[in-house]
């Protein structure tokens, strides 16, 4: 297994209190595989993403339990320096949610994309000229020999996530964290930056987990998908599994509020009622308040359930 | 950008003709220079004779007119004092002034740019908690006051720093310092409080999630975006330094601009303060346009002319 979560809990250490961001997270991401993590806002993903690279909220965020292995090897213990040389834009790169944003405002883009090349000792000089050039055509920004001189600014919303792109890929990372990498955008350019995803992916062979909270995105790049709510996952499997049978009511709900007939795009908004509070969550199952099949038993927390292979889901209902 | 820049131009001019009237107007409110260039037992009919050489007789608007002809064409008039035209005096002095003024402001951001860097990157920090006793200490002391002090210190009690003349590098230190210490509390400021929000940016994030050390992301990711807002203020803050070195050229005996424009006042020498103040306003807009072309060069949105 490419990447291997086991039980990650991550923290926040708020002045309100301990906010259990991330708690007893478990997913496997194969090598060359696409990763699903869908969930309401809030639900804990960008810091599920962000926890993989170490890179959480300065003095406020920790990981405080389970493991995190990348071929093996173990994450969560490794230094600081470490992660920062031989991990973060090595191993494993982070595409991030705004393309608006995500691109230093009084830096060329050659020298954005060349960076992470340069500092993990890829290409130097000429060479890294010619790499960044190679780069950019991979993500198929147009003519991109004339316009390592540019500057953010001075390119469109979906070429400036094709550059972030190129940043993340430029030294073949094993594992992509693309964090909501088409919310920002409109339709037509979404289509490009995820048939973007699919051929970098047939390039280089890297696992991506891909953040979003579009199902219609998950859907059609993913083959596995992981429902997260509340900061734990609570029903991952094929896309196939849970699009034909979800089973837990979160998960159903959610799909059955995806609008019928030809709309492509669904947000995950139309349930009733909010998600528990992070800080002090309920020790059963996190859905019980909102949850139409409620029993007794929900005061305690779900045990994970095997419904077939590959796909299982924490609930009550499915014992 | 170019229809920005010549925008600032015309504003430029507008505040010299402004600065023109006023030091005008004010010099003449300041007292006779007559009194100060004869003897005091001169007879009437000389005073007389020495006020229509000088054209000190005609109508005061009629006299800035003059004025301001003679001046466009660079003719300030001779000094009352020193028989010799009051440009030239002035021009002779302005190379020291701006040595003074550009190590004045190059001593603050020297400070500054560090100071608010390390403030920022260790939030509530040592250097951060002693920047903020310095920029309280910064803010309460006035140049001439620093400059007395550095004075008593480093060159009565300690020996080490000469206290007064021109000519060598250790004779512009304490000068230096005394100029430069009053801005160095607001650009910490400055400098801490962008890279607090650059630090905080996506682009930051991204970059560090890139494996970029952390010595880069500071030091150059960051601080280029930081530097934009100290940038736009340096001409202000040079524009500062030009007016502070007035009172720090009067105590360390610096042969600038500015002692030469107090003595001038003191002796009513009016054609010197005149082309003095006018010489420092065209230089505080100047530094001003030339800031305006230097923000173009770190910040390439307006560069290109968003
Ligand atoms: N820097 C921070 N300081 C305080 N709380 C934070 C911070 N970052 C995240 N949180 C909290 O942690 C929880 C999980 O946030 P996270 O960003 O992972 O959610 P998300 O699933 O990515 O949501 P979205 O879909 O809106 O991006 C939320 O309750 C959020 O309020
Ligand atoms: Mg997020």
């Amino acid at each position: 297994m490419l990447l291997s979560v086991r039980d990650l809990q991550t923290h926040l250490h708020l002045k309100r209190g301990v906010l259990r961001a991330v708690d007893g997270v478990s997913l496997d991401v194969a090598e060359g595989e696409t990763l699903g993590l869908v969930g309401e806002s809030g639900s804990g993903k960008t810091l599920t993403g962000l926890s993989l690279l170490r890179l959480l909220p300065k003095g406020s965020g920790r990981i405080v339990g389970g493991s995190i292995k990348l071929d093996g090897q173990e994450l969560t213990t490794l230094s600081e320096a470490a992660l920062a040389r031989d991990i973060r834009g090595r191993k494993i790169a982070m595409i991030m949610q705004d393309p608006m944003t995500s691109l230093n405002p009084v830096f060329s883009i050659g020298d954005q994309v060349g960076s992470p090349l340069r500092n993990h000792d890829i290409a130097r000089g000429a060479a890294l000229r010619s790499a960044v050039v190679d780069v950019l055509q991979r993500v198929r920004l147009p003519s991109p020999a004339d316009r390592l001189g540019d500057y953010p600014h001075q390119f469109s919303g979906g070429q400036r996530q094709r550059i972030v792109a190129a940043m993340a890929i430029g030294c073949t990372p094993r594992l992509l964290v693309a964090d909501e990498p088409t919310t920002a955008l409109d339709v037509t350019i979404q289509v490009q930056i995820i048939n973007l995803l699919r051929s970098i992916q047939a390039d280089t062979g890297a696992g991506i987990i891909l953040i979003t909270h579009d199902l219609g995105v998950a859907a059609s790049l993913c083959r596995r998908i992981a429902v997260m709510y509340a900061g734990q996952i609570i029903e991952t499997g094929p896309v196939r599994a849970i699009y034909r049978s979800p089973s837990h009511p979160y998960t159903k709900a959610l799909l059955a509020a995806i609008p019928r007939l030809g709309a492509k795009r669904a947000r995950l908004t139309a349930i009733a009622g909010q998600p528990p509070s992070l800080i002090d969550p309920p020790t059963g199952c996190r859905f019980a308040a909102r949850c139409t099949l409620r029993m007794d038993k929900c005061a305690e927390a779900p045990p994970n359930v095997t419904l077939s292979d590959g796909h299982s889901a924490a609930c009550w209902k499915l014992v | 950008m170019s229809g920005f820049f010549i925008r600032r131009l015309m504003q430029g001019v507008i505040s010299i003709i402004g600065a023109s009237i006023i030091i005008f107007v004010i010099s003449r409110l300041s007292g006779d220079p007559i009194l100060m260039l004869l003897p005091n037992d001169a007879p009437t009919s000389m005073i007389e004779e020495t006020r229509r050489n000088l054209g000190l007789n005609r109508p005061l608007w009629v006299q800035y007119l003059i004025f301001a002809q003679n001046a466009l064409v660079g003719d300030f008039g001779n000094s009352y004092r020193w028989k010799m035209p009051a440009l030239k005096l002035i021009l002779d002095r302005l190379p020291a002034t701006i040595e003074l003024a550009m190590c004045g402001l190059l001593f603050s951001v020297a400070v500054a740019v560090p100071v608010g860097v390390m403030s920022a990157v260790h939030r509530g920090g040592w250097i951060d908690r002693i920047g903020r006793v310095f920029a309280m200490l910064g803010q309460a002391m006035p140049a001439f006051w620093v400059g007395l002090l550095l004075i008593l210190v480093f060159a009565i009690k300690l020996n080490w720093l000469p206290a007064f003349g021109h000519g060598s590098w250790s004779q512009l230190v304490l000068p230096a310092i005394s100029l430069g210490w009053y801005p160095v509390a607001a650009q910490t400021r400055i400098v801490r409080s962008a890279m607090l929000d650059v630090l905080d940016s996506d682009h930051i994030r991204l970059s560090r999630a890139l494996g970029t050390p952390e010595r880069l992301i500071i030091w150059k990711y960051a601080l280029r975006n930081a530097a934009v807002p100290l940038l736009t203020m340096l001409g202000v803050y040079f524009a500062a330094m030009l007016g502070g070195a007035f009172v720090v050229e009067t105590i360390f005996a610096w042969p600038g601009v500015g002692r030469t424009v107090v003595e001038a006042v003191f002796a009513r020498d009016f054609p010197v303060v005149q082309a003095g103040v006018l010489f420092t306003s065209v230089l505080f807009v100047m530094s001003n346009l030339l800031v305006d072309l230097s923000y173009g060069l770190v910040d390439p949105r307006i560069r290109n002319g968003r």
